[in-house]
């Protein structure tokens, strides 16, 4: 009893502060572990109908979407679309550098501003804007291009499945260069400026000052901005889903087909949840692989 | 000195070039909305100009889709996610920062954890799951998650272990609990901190799609995101001039908003390093 009475105040204080996490742990145990788990489980069953004959199947599901063209197609198509969408870090860099050149003042806030724009507009009106810009006839890029090379242009930048990745990529560009512009232009903008200084005594180019000084220096952000966005290329859907005028099969032709939409396919088109469970694990290792190479790299663990 | 300044102005006069390039497309679709002869096919040579203007167009998107619906649908949806969601971050952001509480280590883990499982690996079990609580086609999936914002919660944490602790000291010595202390001494210093994390919830909100995609199946529940490309994939390959009405008019909410807080916009993106 007077055990008791000594823990009390501690245990009341402890209560206190769970008061402010519970809410937060108990939408995690809910919302993200257990449905977690269970997409680890559903991977080894067959899942057609759920609550009905859920058989344990071992790795069936991962053998069969492993050896099966079209999962093996979407893979392909997700990796290419990712190392396309890699150019926006260097045109956001250059274009950060650029900006940072100009100096501090409103010339620099009003271009940072600009071309931040873009990122901005909503996702789903982008590809509305994007689907007649592209058009293979009268689309204003290959209008642009025809006036440039003085003769007829008709690439079918969304309709043709040679062109599409590149269509998809431009308007990736597009609408993410801004992105890679702002936090570039943050990495420049923390590098000492003493550094700089001693290489003009040095007697360094601009060019060259750019080579050995700024580039090495950034090395953390080009890990962020590579990180960042191979994690958003794998998982990469609403733009493409759009395009395909609603439908996740990624036309023209499969050539935009990214897993996340065969995963959506397999989920909601055709219902078989154990595949696509087991789509969503190997995203899931993807993903997190990249993560974990990011946090580490960027040093977030560091901070306690 | 002079070739500086003359790099300067080239530097400038190039960026600006560029930056009307990017532009154009919207600029274009400006003009596509406003023409009153763009309909199922688009000007030939295109045009800057355009050749009949009206705002026949936008009348006719109206009746096909309604917008000022999913506008309130987008509006609620963002407001109840930001609150919540903006709150809880500051209250684990403060027990995190302040808090002395067993297995305090093990649960901050359990919330940086999640920051690496992709929302898309838990997505079909979670639907399953507000399946069976008969939840589907309402917005209670899209707000219960707002409990666990966990890019919040690291930023709550980081920006309250700043406050000094001679304020807390003092109000502990006054007596005051720590939720008397959390609303009236930590909420009014953070002011900044709520400020970054609004914008971030709501220009994430604002442009979330797969989510609503999948929970919301009838047409007057819509956000804006899904009933804009329904819109879009019902006109496939055709009226362009009222797609291009749509395209703008969902787009005008944000690009205001972005207009007014360009610079808490910027900064926070800048600072928070997060993509949307």
């Amino acid at each position: 009893m007077d055990r008791f009475k000594r823990l009390r105040p501690i245990l009341k204080k402890q209560l206190v502060w769970y008061s402010f996490l519970i809410p937060t742990i108990l939408c995690l145990i809910l919302l993200t572990y257990i449905p977690t788990f269970t997409s680890i489980k559903y991977s080894f069953y067959d899942v057609s109908i759920v609550g009905v004959g859920e058989k344990f199947v071992g790795l069936r599901n991962y053998k069969t979407l492993l050896s099966s063209s079209s999962f093996g197609k979407a893979v392909f198509n997700t990796i290419i679309l990712a190392l396309l969408d890699l150019s926006v870090i260097p045109i956001g860099v250059i274009l950060a550098s650029l900006i940072n050149s100009l100096g501090k003042g409103k010339l620099q806030s009003f271009f940072r501003i600009g071309f931040y724009m873009p990122n901005v507009i909503t996702g789903v009106s982008v590809i509305l804007l994007f689907q007649v810009v592209l058009k293979e006839q009268g689309g204003i890029l290959n209008s642009f291009l025809s006036f440039m090379t003085q003769q007829p242009v008709e690439i079918g930048w969304l309709s043709n499945s040679m062109y599409s990745k590149f269509g998809a990529t431009i308007i990736s560009i597009w609408r993410g260069s801004g992105y890679t512009m702002l936090i570039s232009l943050a990495g420049l903008q923390s590098i000492p400026s003493e550094i700089y200084e001693a290489s003009e005594v040095d007697g360094c180019s601009g060019l060259q000052k750019w080579i050995y000084i700024t580039l090495p220096q950034m090395t953390k952000t080009f890990v962020f901005l590579l990180t960042t966005n191979l994690i958003a290329s794998f998982s990469r859907f609403t733009d493409l889903y759009v395009l395909s005028g609603n439908s996740a099969s990624g036309r023209p032709g499969g050539s935009l087909q990214t897993i996340l939409m065969y995963i959506y396919q397999y989920s909601f088109e055709t219902p078989n949840y154990g595949m696509s469970s087991a789509g969503a694990m190997i995203l899931f290792v993807i993903v997190f692989g990249v993560t974990l190479v990011n946090l580490k790299m960027t040093g977030f663990f560091k901070n306690d | 000195m002079k070739k500086r300044k003359i790099t300067r102005v080239l530097i400038s006069f190039f960026l600006l070039a560029l930056l009307l390039f990017i532009m154009f497309p919207i600029l274009w679709a400006i003009v596509l909305a406003f023409d009153r002869t763009v309909l199922d096919v688009l000007p030939d040579p295109p045009t800057m100009c355009p050749k009949e203007v009206s705002l026949f167009n936008f009348e006719y998107a109206l009746e096909l889709i309604p917008l000022g619906r999913y506008y309130l649908n987008t509006i609620l949806v963002t407001a109840c996610n930001t609150g919540v969601s903006v709150f809880c971050s500051m209250m684990c952001g403060y027990a995190f920062a302040k808090g002395k509480f067993w297995f305090k280590k093990f649960w901050f883990l359990f919330m940086l954890v999640v920051m690496m499982i992709p929302f898309e690996s838990k997505m079909i079990p979670l639907f399953l799951q507000y399946r069976s609580w008969g939840m589907v086609n309402t917005y209670w999936p899209l707000i219960l998650g707002a409990f666990a914002y966990i890019y919040g919660i690291y930023f709550a944490r980081q920006f309250i272990s700043d406050i000094p602790d001679s304020l807390r000291e003092a109000a502990v010595i006054d007596g005051a609990g720590e939720w008397k202390i959390f609303f009236k001494v930590v909420f009014p210093l953070c002011g900044p901190l709520i400020a970054t994390l609004c914008i971030l919830q709501v220009l994430n909100n604002w442009n979330s799609y797969l989510w609503p995609l999948i929970i919301i199946s009838s047409r007057e529940k819509y956000l804006i995101s899904v009933g804009v490309s329904m819109f879009n994939s019902a006109q496939q390959s055709v009226y362009y001039g009222p797609r291009m009405a749509v395209a703008l008019l969902s787009a005008l909410p944000l690009m205001f908003i972005f207009l007014f807080f360009q610079k808490y916009i910027v900064e926070s993106i800048a600072v928070s390093g997060i993509k949307q």
